[in-house]
């Protein structure tokens, strides 16, 4: 090798130039895209099997062949009041079709808050527990209120973290008739 | 080089590979369950806390992570299949350590490759210098240097 500092720098170069290739290659993927949506979105939805508030059960097994809107929710945190009114909203025009179930899991809190909770604040949708969050961690939850639409099929098709709107709640059920969105 | 430089160059050597060989060769004996489970949930990233592992937040989802991982143990899943079914289930940004693939290859390459540039610049820097002729000032030096100086400089 004659002049080795020139091949160095040339090699030096050289890997710079493909390391800018790469980091430029990557400017489309915005990094944060995983943090805003669920990476369940497109897949089947995990199997739960939960006791309800009013002394029932709640599969996903028997709500087979609905579209499924499940929220992620408890007593104390602040942003899932704000999206309560909402959630009412929502279920009020659709608690009659028989083809729609809303599920809202309790996450993180006390069977009695939640249960006291629901009962006080007229939530009649169906109030799921989840002793051990292991719902919690097969929806891949990263805190509350987290919402999941799930097609009639089992595929969850939509998802939302923080607190949703009517439109949102709509948007969802809507996802759950076409592509996941 | 003398014999006994070759010596002394030979003997650091023999204390880095050493020393590195330590440092990365697996540690001896299967480890245990709880041991497994440790060690995976200290990879894991919990997801709704600020720079915490599984292993180490005391939230609702890292507590529900680690009696996961334990269950999943117990049912016979290697720590790879426990890594993929959280990648499945919260993506890539899951993981603490990034996988040496795709992108997440740079961060192991890039420092691998700074090392063998700055290790290959090094040999190549002491070589130039070696081969350097050592200058020995001449009596026009000396006197050069002579006329230059006041006489306040004299001693």
């Amino acid at each position: 090798m004659k002049h080795p500092a020139r091949w160095i720098a040339l090699t030096v170069g050289a890997v710079v130039a493909a390391l800018a290739v790469v980091l430029a290659l990557q400017v489309g993927n915005d990094p944060r895209a995983e943090q805003n949506k669920s990476t369940l979105v497109g897949k089947r939805a995990p199997s739960f099997d939960l006791a309800t508030v009013s002394g029932g059960k709640v599969t996903a097994r028997g709500l087979e062949g609905k579209a499924v809107i499940v929220n992620f929710w408890n007593s104390w945190c602040i942003p899932c009041k704000q999206e309560e009114s909402a959630l009412k909203t929502f279920w009020s025009r659709h608690k009659d079709d028989p083809n729609v179930a809303m599920v809202g899991i309790v996450r993180d809190d006390t069977a009695g808050d939640a249960r006291r909770y629901a009962r006080n604040h007229g939530m009649n949708w169906t109030i799921a527990l989840d002793p051990g969050s292991q719902a919690a961690l097969d929806f891949a939850t990263r805190g509350q209120p987290e919402t999941y639409a799930i097609s009639p099929d089992g595929l969850i098709t939509g998802s939302q973290y923080g607190p949703v709107s009517v439109g949102n709640l709509e948007t969802m059920l809507a996802s759950t008739k076409s592509t996941p969105q | 080089m003398s014999l006994r430089r070759w010596w002394a160059w030979l003997a650091l050597g023999l204390v880095v590979v050493v020393a590195v060989a330590i440092t990365v060769w697996p540690r001896g004996g299967e480890r245990s369950d709880v041991q497994r489970a440790r060690d995976l949930a200290a990879e894991l990233k919990c997801p709704e806390c600020q720079g915490l592992s599984m292993g180490d937040s005391g939230s609702t989802t890292a507590r529900a992570a680690r009696a996961d991982i334990t269950r999943r143990i117990a049912h016979g899943e290697s720590d790879a299949q426990i890594r993929q079914a959280y990648v499945d289930r919260y993506g890539e940004s899951i993981l603490l350590k990034p996988e040496a693939k795709g992108i997440g290859l740079i961060v192991w390459a890039l420092p691998v490759g700074a090392l063998v540039a700055a290790a290959g610049g090094l040999v190549i820097a002491l070589r130039r210098w070696r081969r350097e002729p050592r200058l020995h000032p001449t009596d026009a030096d000396r006197r050069l240097v002579e006329s230059t100086r006041s006489p306040t400089d004299q001693p």
